[in-house]
């Protein structure tokens, strides 16, 4: 059973058919890497998963479990998905460490040493044992990507989603953020990225999704989608990025 | 019993550390310049004041005989303030705060709310809740004085109403200043609605509405003035009652209580603010800074 199955997933913006019945099943502790044009629908398609928009048709499977049905909490679903933001999101009165604390606290009802003991090992694991104390504005943003995804991990999420996590970085930051997420990935952990980095696409991801207009165009292996596309919209659009 | 630090390294972490205070060394001093200056003030003008007493500018002996009697009115001032300031501000909280819902029949009954009151002269207010409230309970309320006392506090409510309704604006202002990512990133930890606004929200917007929020209630202190109209001998009122038996003893009467009752205004008013500006400090965030050009 995969982690998450995404079926004919449909979504609207008024007149703007944005999500045009999407399938994806992303399994256990697999990286799968979504690429596509500005404007396609790849965030659409993300907040969807989680429910941060509804989808207006289809079906969203968790472990099996349809998650996008009336009788199931919202809350519930995104605590078990962790989002990342192109651009970051922190909380920006809290401190790096009640960033992490606060979905622990208040979501997952551990008591606060709990919470603290979680967060700041989750705050090592990105790197970042050493600034705890710090408010997201005294951090750089590559640091705050780091906090960003030390908050997702510390809920224990199934899968985590990240929506152009390196797009909003100076490019001396963008490393330290891919380096973490490569970890991740080597750890087991299921992911959906969205991103056009190639170095980690190509090294990190198990499987490339390419995504225009509102649906999945084409998928495969990174050497396939890369090297031997097969769809004129997915050259096209390899050709540009890779040049 | 000291908190149990589980550290994988095996170090001991200083996870309980609190930041260090925020209260840098440069803004206690400033601080305490301000406040030193404060005092200092205050007492040279007092004793200037006494000077022209003795040099008979005017009657020293009346200007003193009259603080114990325009203390009363001060203790009744703090009083009304002590009950209109969280009144209108615990209503104008939740009005402010509907008026950013997504229901349409809340929104529009905080809408109205707030249009209604914001259209009013405070004094208008007062007099229509202290006439309607005779009108309707005259009749069920045999006791004189109950039903008068009734009525002078419906006064007071009826100020705590319209200063809610600016409140109600500011709050607004203040959650409206809150990107919608704030509350996306929370939501996505798997936070309610409620517990979005009340951790990630609420604390946002308060940092940005607190100095209006400090505006309106210097601005309501002086309103409370206005409740002399329906009889509350609070300092304004007092005032009043003392001018016209001390103007037969002293032509400059009203000089001298109106500058008194300035000054328990001031102190009323001072008061306050000097709170709002410790809570403001107490929201600051490090690094967020505003800009100073
Ligand atoms: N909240 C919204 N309301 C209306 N239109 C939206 C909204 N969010 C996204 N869109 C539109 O949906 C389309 C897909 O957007 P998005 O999912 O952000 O694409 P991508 O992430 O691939 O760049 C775009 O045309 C965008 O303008
Ligand atoms: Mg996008």
């Amino acid at each position: 059973m995969s982690t998450l199955s995404i079926r004919a997933v449909e979504k609207w913006y008024g007149a703007l058919h944005v999500l045009r019945g999407v399938d994806l099943d992303v399994e256990k502790s697999q990286t799968v890497c979504i690429i596509g044009p500005s404007g396609s629908g790849k965030s659409t398609l993300l907040r969807c998963t989680n429910l941060l928009v509804a989808p207006d048709g289809g079906e969203i499977l968790l472990d099996g479990v349809r998650v996008n049905s009336p009788s199931i909490r919202p809350e519930w679903v995104r605590q078990q998905i962790g989002m990342v933001f192109q651009s970051f999101h922190l909380f920006t009165h809290l401190t790096a460490l009640r960033n992490v604390t606060l979905g622990l606290v208040r979501v997952k009802k551990l008591d606060r040493t709990a919470a603290e003991a979680k967060a700041l090992q989750e705050l090592e694991r990105v790197g970042l044992g050493a600034k705890l104390h710090a408010y997201p504005a005294q951090l750089s943003g590559g640091q705050q990507q780091r906090v960003a995804i030390a908050r997702a991990l510390a809920m224990d999420p199934k899968i985590l989603l990240f929506d152009e996590p390196t797009s909003a970085l100076d490019p001396e930051y963008i490393r330290e953020v891919l380096d973490v997420m490569a970890q991740l990935a080597k750890d087991g952990m299921t992911m959906v990225v969205v991103s056009h980095e190639m170095s980690f696409a190509r090294e990190v991801a198990d499987r490339i999704v390419f995504f225009d207009q509102g649906q999945v165009v084409e998928q495969g292996t990174p050497e396939e989608i890369f090297d031997r596309p097969g769809h004129d919209r997915t050259k096209a659009f390899v050709g540009k990025i890779l040049r | 019993m000291a908190a149990p630090s589980i550290h994988p390294g095996g170090t001991p972490a200083p996870v309980t550390m609190r930041p260090a205070s925020r209260w840098t060394r440069a803004a206690v001093l400033a601080r305490a310049l301000r406040v030193g200056i404060g005092v200092a003030a205050t007492l040279a003008g007092y004793g200037f004041i006494v000077w022209l007493g003795t040099v008979g500018v005017y009657n020293l002996a009346y200007a003193k005989g009259l603080v114990p009697a325009l203390w009363q009115g001060f203790v009744l001032s703090v009083l009304i303030v002590a009950v209109v300031i969280p009144i209108g501000f615990a209503v104008g909280f939740f009005v402010g705060w509907a008026r950013t819902l997504r229901n349409p029949i809340v929104r529009g009954l905080a809408s109205v709310y707030v249009d209604f009151f914001r259209s009013m002269p405070p004094i208008v207010l007062i007099a229509f809740a202290f006439l309607l409230g005779l009108i309707a309970l005259r009749t069920t309320i045999a006791d004189p004085f109950l039903l008068h006392w009734i009525i002078l506090w419906l006064g007071v409510l009826a100020l705590a109403f319209h200063t809610a309704a600016y409140q109600a604006e500011i709050v607004r202002a203040g959650i409206l200043s809150v990107p919608s990512s704030q509350s996306e990133a929370a939501q996505s930890l798997g936070l309610t609605r409620g517990q979005t606004m009340l951790r990630v929200v609420l604390p946002q917007a308060f940092r940005v509405s607190l100095p209006a929020l400090g505006n309106e209630f210097s601005s309501v202190i002086k309103d409370t003035s206005l409740l002399s109209v329906i009889g509350w001998l609070e300092l304004s009122g007092l005032a009043l009652v003392q001018i016209y038996s001390g103007i037969l003893v002293y032509p400059l009467a009203p000089v001298v209580i109106w500058l008194e009752v300035a000054v328990f205004y001031f102190a009323i008013t001072f008061a306050l603010n000097s709170s709002v500006r410790v809570l403001e400090n107490s929201f600051k965030v490090p690094g967020l800074e505003a800009a100073r050009l």
